[in-house]
């Protein structure tokens, strides 16, 4: 029980200092304290948000909305830089402040140029505060029909599906070798490069585009690959050696205690 | 030239008569059995720690901000030096099994009882150094892990009554665990505990030597040795000659034991490197279940058991005073295990009782 209460007081004062830090942390920003106690469409947001890619990364409410997430009294103060809601033609600027290359894809497409009579922007197929990963099931019938054919959806989604499995497979590969003490960092950053290069391809559903720059893709990722099987063979190489050297261990004991029988008989028999 | 220059020693230190004397004429009980080897195998495990220490020393870095960043260093850039890293870390886990595994035989035999109460005594504080030891090394590498089993450990003293905030400051050198915490428990784990350690092995080694190996308690020859009111060595005349007739056991046992510890380092560190140990340390994000190593889990779930951490704090050491004191409260003669059928259910119960708790600790 002391325990738990001893983690209480700890987790209490974490609060408090990270409260007091510009570098609040999502789970502790007065946004989700006040939000996620009231209900209906101000209150939602907390929730969806929850299950979001964004909460994932710790991306939270002050990083799109802007405020202070420390100050109860002045979080949607615009001295503090709230910019509150944004209108559905500014959600690609909105979005695009960190995510870039994906924006400047994105207005070259034919979603990005009807924006002002209703082309779909960001959150129509990430959806906004339950963001959800960039994947290529967010490429479906269903979603997609609401406004047009799935047809040319569907080719860019054969496109693209390729090299998002190999960028998952990646990750899972560096996932495991980060677990086992293996410095991975340069090969995650060159990993999350690809897969943001990735990103800026195929906002502009261009098929011709993505297929012409697959191969390229496709080379980046087997040269991480590359390097994530030189460490997985040198693993195995150390398991060889360690087995080896184990195995002659043991010998070694085995050997040793046939020895101290052969002492055990002389022993008994001068009794 | 080798010979000139042993004949010269030998002239001036009587070398032969003391290998003579410690190897090939000091005596052991003829049924001496394959439990006595586990202080040799301490011994080379220690030297492996030492060893393998000294190694790592020369890359680490005593800093926050960089201890973490040249542990990975020594993983992943310094020849070898996953290697040193994995055999001092998964080495520490394999001396706390074998010192639990000496600890257990010399109770189960009796050999705790007079004359050898200083070695027990001595034995039982090298046991308390070298989880002292496990406890400052593992903050080092400045992990998640580290850094959070360390808060979760250090707060245990602030149940002590009166002191218990001021006790947990003195530890951690603040309020948190922070960069004071590392610089002191780097000290105690590279300077301090060794000295300690190596001063009591010799002291431990000297008794042992000194009052004569003990008989174990067991076959029909066997009766209770008698103890004068005078020093007096136990000698084992007829017995096996240490060297080689006994010796060539401790070199199986020990092949055996660095065997078992190369399989675990290439083939399965993760039994005992859990992935946050391979995450930077982060005071602001607290791991959702933290857990301290496998031997401190008794004393982890003790602390919840009673209702207060005080109490819980009050049987660890009613527990540890009576080990500890074990042979002036436990004075009869008798050491056959057949004959101490009390002791021996106790013994059986409480290795269950801590094998119980720890499973316990591990799961709650």
């Amino acid at each position: 029980m002391m325990v738990v209460r001893g983690f209480r007081h700890l987790l209490v004062f974490m609060t408090v200092l990270l409260l007091l830090t510009s570098q609040a942390a999502a789970e502790e920003s007065v946004c989700l304290q006040c939000h996620g106690g009231l209900e209906g469409r101000l209150g939602a947001p907390v929730a969806e948000w929850r299950t979001s890619i964004h909460a994932e990364n710790g991306i939270s409410c002050h990083d799109c909305h802007g405020g202070d997430p420390t100050d109860f009294a002045m979080a949607m103060s615009p001295e503090r830089g709230f910019l509150g809601v944004p209108e559905y033609e500014a959600v690609p600027e909105f979005c695009g402040r960190c995510h870039i290359g994906v924006k400047e894809d994105y207005l070259l497409s034919a979603h990005g140029q009807a924006i002002n009579q209703g082309g779909a922007q960001c959150v129509v197929c990430h959806d906004n505060h339950k963001v959800k990963k960039a994947s290529p099931d967010l490429i479906n019938h269903q979603d997609c029909s609401r406004c047009h054919e799935y047809g040319r959806a569907d080719e860019i989604k054969a496109a693209v599906s390729d090299t998002d499995r190999m960028l998952a497979g990646l990750e899972i590969d560096l996932g495991i070798l980060a677990k086992q003490g293996i410095a991975v960092k340069k090969m995650e950053g060159a990993t999350f490069s690809l897969r943001n290069d990735f990103h800026r391809v195929f906002h502009t559903v261009d098929v011709d585009k993505v297929r012409s720059e697959t191969s390229n893709f496709q080379q980046r990722g087997s040269e991480i690959q590359q390097q994530i099987d030189a460490v997985h063979d040198e693993l195995s190489q150390r398991k060889l050696i360690g087995g080896v050297v184990a195995g002659l261990l043991f010998l070694a004991s085995i050997i040793a205690f046939l020895i101290r029988n052969t002492y055990q008989k002389e022993e008994d028999a001068k009794r | 030239m080798l010979k000139r220059l042993y004949a010269f020693f030998e002239v001036r230190l009587g070398i032969n008569d003391i290998l003579e004397q410690n190897l090939t004429k000091y005596l052991l009980p003829r049924n001496v059995n394959i439990w006595y080897t586990l202080g040799a195998v301490l011994l080379t495990l220690f030297v492996l720690q030492f060893v393998t220490g000294i190694l790592l020393l020369v890359y680490y870095v005593t800093d926050p901000v960089e201890a973490y960043q040249s542990v990975e260093r020594i993983m992943n850039e310094i020849p070898y030096g996953w290697l040193i890293r994995y055999l001092h870390a998964v080495g520490s886990n394999v001396i706390v099994i074998a010192l639990l595994l000496h600890m257990l035989s010399v109770l189960f035999m009796g050999s705790y009882k007079k004359p050898r109460e200083l070695t027990w005594v001595s034995g039982f504080i090298l046991f308390n150094l070298a989880f002292a030891l496990c406890l400052t090394g593992y903050l080092l590498p400045w992990s998640q892990l580290s850094f959070w089993a360390t808060t979760v450990a250090t707060e245990a003293a602030g149940a002590v009554p009166v002191i218990g905030d001021a006790l947990v400051r003195f530890l951690r050198g603040g309020a948190m665990v922070g960069d004071a915490t590392l610089g002191r428990f780097f000290a105690l784990h590279v300077m301090v505990l060794p000295a300690g350690l190596a001063a009591l092995i010799g002291f431990h080694l000297f008794c042992v030597r000194r009052i004569g190996i003990s008989r174990p308690p067991f076959g029909d020859g066997y009766r209770p040795a008698e103890v004068k009111g005078y020093f007096e060595h136990e000698a084992h005349p007829g017995g096996i000659p240490f060297f080689p007739n006994y010796a060539i056991k401790d070199v199986a046992v020990i092949s055996f034991f660095l065997g078992a510890l190369v399989l675990l380092v290439f083939f399965a560190p993760g039994l005992f490197i859990p992935p946050s140990a391979f995450e930077p340390a982060d005071p602001f994000t607290t791991p959702e279940h933290i857990k301290p190593e496998w031997y401190f889990l008794w004393a982890y779930q003790t602390l919840k058991i009673f209702p207060s951490e005080f109490l819980g704090l009050m049987a660890q050491g009613a527990i540890m005073t009576v080990l500890a004191l074990l042979p002036f409260l436990d004075r009869g003669s008798e050491r056959r295990p057949v004959r101490r059928p009390i002791f021996v259910t106790c013994y059986l119960l409480g290795i269950m009782l801590f094998v119980a708790i720890s499973i316990w600790g591990h799961y709650s």
